[in-house]
């Protein structure tokens, strides 16, 4: 089955490239452009695709109101939010607006695909930034003694955990404890699971608990 | 001044004629005589009629020109940068209105410089969007555009090619992630797109993440309605705090608190560092001085206060907030 997307960033450039990204997939086609987010959201109403890339800044709506008027009027459209800034602030505030991930433009080229798939199965997608913050933060509040879950993780995991929280790709983890990256991005899935932190609702909960994002 | 300074010389003039009138008039109507050649009981008589005459010049003088002294004194102490100075008017006598000239002067002079200094970093400001705005979006974007090109360069290359297009792709992006990391040090993007709040938590952690000391945040979930220059200038106060902690500080810990009461707003940067040196005013501290000032807001930079760990530093910034509900409450 084909994937429809909706593609919307002003810059026809970039759009150009994340167009042929896309294209060059069996599994996606990009059925429709937009220049903004006003744009975006009536495209998203009238041609019905699956899957909508917003690029977070964009003149006449921003992609993140986009995003949150998109999941109000046609809640079967997934979004997918496209973004310079290496900040989980956003990250949050574009699960808050409904999105199912959030790709970062210095990293498109390796995760845009990858991210496409993941929203279509329903699963976020974590950039590596802000993985190893929840990570991180998560590992700190154990060595506190906070009141969080234990998750048990095999060792395996607990070396991948390390290093996700140091901020490596999974890519450096790969050649790191040579194994494949498949393998990586399984465990990373795994831990996510176990520390209750796979679902897009659960991860928020999480940040806004541990006060990574303010309510 | 120049309409000043007649009636001064005429107060002068009038004080000194008077004494050489009342020293002419006891020479002239007492019995005493001077011989051809004086004797020394007169030079006696001479002198001391002479030193009455200087002493109460002297005084009536000094009543008269006492109050300049005072303003020379003042003027040397004189510093735009902490404005409120002022010299008493009562009390001055007849210099009364040199002082009330002086006070005056420096009334215009403090309105001028605190309008010129917001003038000034208001332009910095915008200069700053400008350029973060077009390093964002011409050349993030086209950097962006020729990442993604690279990537779909490198399935269609043969694979000698291949390598080097990677190689590229990785000096690609690592120009992107600079040009994205000077934008939003230039200006805060996430300040306009999420709000004060989220924009000091991303502050925060931002800190925290350069090898900085742990950033604990105390922060409300919402700021009332505050103006969009209000927002920046608390936000940059919080930038240069927690620069100036990671540059100097050497602190484990810092605390970043907002809190909003009755008083008014407060933001508050406490750190467990070395501490900060008596009197300590750099250009940066300066600047938050003159930010806070443009908003209406009182910044104080003081060693630690609550008796924490280490000796550590303390900024604080107040800013008094409109009552809530005061526009209906009037009739």
């Amino acid at each position: 089955m084909t994937v429809r997307v909706l593609l919307a960033d002003d810059h026809t450039l970039v759009r150009g490239g994340v167009r042929r990204i896309l294209d060059a997939e069996d599994d996606l086609r990009v059925v429709a452009e937009a220049a903004d987010g006003a744009e975006a959201v009536e495209l998203c109403c009238s041609a019905r695709p699956d899957l909508a890339v917003l690029d977070v800044s964009m003149p006449r709506m921003t992609g993140l109101q986009a995003a949150r008027e998109i999941s109000r009027r046609v809640p079967e459209v997934r979004t997918l939010m496209l973004s310079m800034h290496d900040n989980e602030q956003y990250f949050f505030a574009a699960l808050k607006a409904g999105a199912s991930g959030y790709v970062l433009k210095s990293a498109a080229d390796d995760d845009l695909v990858e991210a496409c798939r993941a929203a279509m199965r329903g699963e976020p997608f974590l950039y590596a930034g802000v993985t190893s913050t929840l990570v991180g933060d998560f590992l700190e509040r154990m060595r506190r003694g906070d009141d969080v879950p234990r998750p048990l993780l095999t060792p395996r995991e607990e070396e991948v955990i390390k290093l996700i929280a140091e901020g490596r790709t999974s890519r450096q983890i790969a050649a790191e404890l040579v194994i494949s990256h498949k393998t990586v991005e399984r465990h990373r899935a795994n831990i996510l699971t176990k520390l209750g932190m796979r679902d897009r609702t659960e991860m928020t909960r999480y940040a806004i608990r541990s006060g990574l994002v303010e309510p | 001044m120049a309409r000043m300074s007649m009636p001064l010389f005429w107060r002068v003039s009038l004080i000194n004629g008077a004494v050489f009138l009342v020293g002419t008039l006891v020479l002239a109507l007492s019995p005493a005589t001077v011989s051809a050649r004086p004797l020394l009981s007169e030079l006696v008589v001479l002198l001391c009629g002479l030193t009455a005459i200087v002493l109460v010049n002297g005084a009536l003088l000094r009543t008269v020109l006492r109050p300049l002294d005072r303003l020379t004194a003042v003027t040397e102490k004189i510093d735009l940068r902490h404005p409120g100075l002022r010299l008493d008017e009562e009390g001055s006598g007849p210099a009364r209105p040199l002082v009330r000239g002086f006070n005056a002067m420096l009334e215009r002079l403090e309105v001028e410089r605190s309008t010129s200094t917001t003038r000034a970093l208001q332009a910095q400001e915008a200069e700053r969007q400008r350029i973060a705005q077009e390093l964002h979006d011409e050349v993030g974007q086209s950097l962006t555009a020729v990442l993604l090109g690279l990537r779909h360069a490198m399935d269609a290359a043969p694979e000698a090619v291949r390598s080097q297009l990677d190689e590229l792709r990785g000096t690609t992006r690592t120009s992107l992630e600079e040009v994205r990391r000077i934008s939003q040090r230039l200006r805060p993007g996430d300040l306009t797109d999420l709000g004060l709040v989220s924009a000091l938590a991303g502050l925060a952690r931002a800190t925290s993440a350069r090898n900085g000391p742990r950033v604990r945040r105390s922060l409300p979930s919402a700021v009332p309605g505050l103006s969009s220059e209000t927002e920046l200038v608390i936000y940059r106060v919080a930038q240069e705090a927690l620069t100036n902690v990671m540059r100097h500080a050497g602190a484990a810990t810092v605390d970043l608190g907002l809190s909003v009461s009755d008083g008014g707003l407060l933001l508050r940067v406490v750190d467990d560092g070395v501490g900060i040196p008596r009197g300590a005013m750099g250009a940066g501290i300066q600047g938050m001085l003159e930010r806070a000032r443009m908003i209406g807001g009182e910044l104080d930079v003081r060693p630690r206060q609550d008796g924490g760990p280490g000796a550590g530093t303390e900024v604080l910034l107040r800013l008094p907030l409109p009552a809530p509900g005061q526009g209906e409450a009037s009739p």
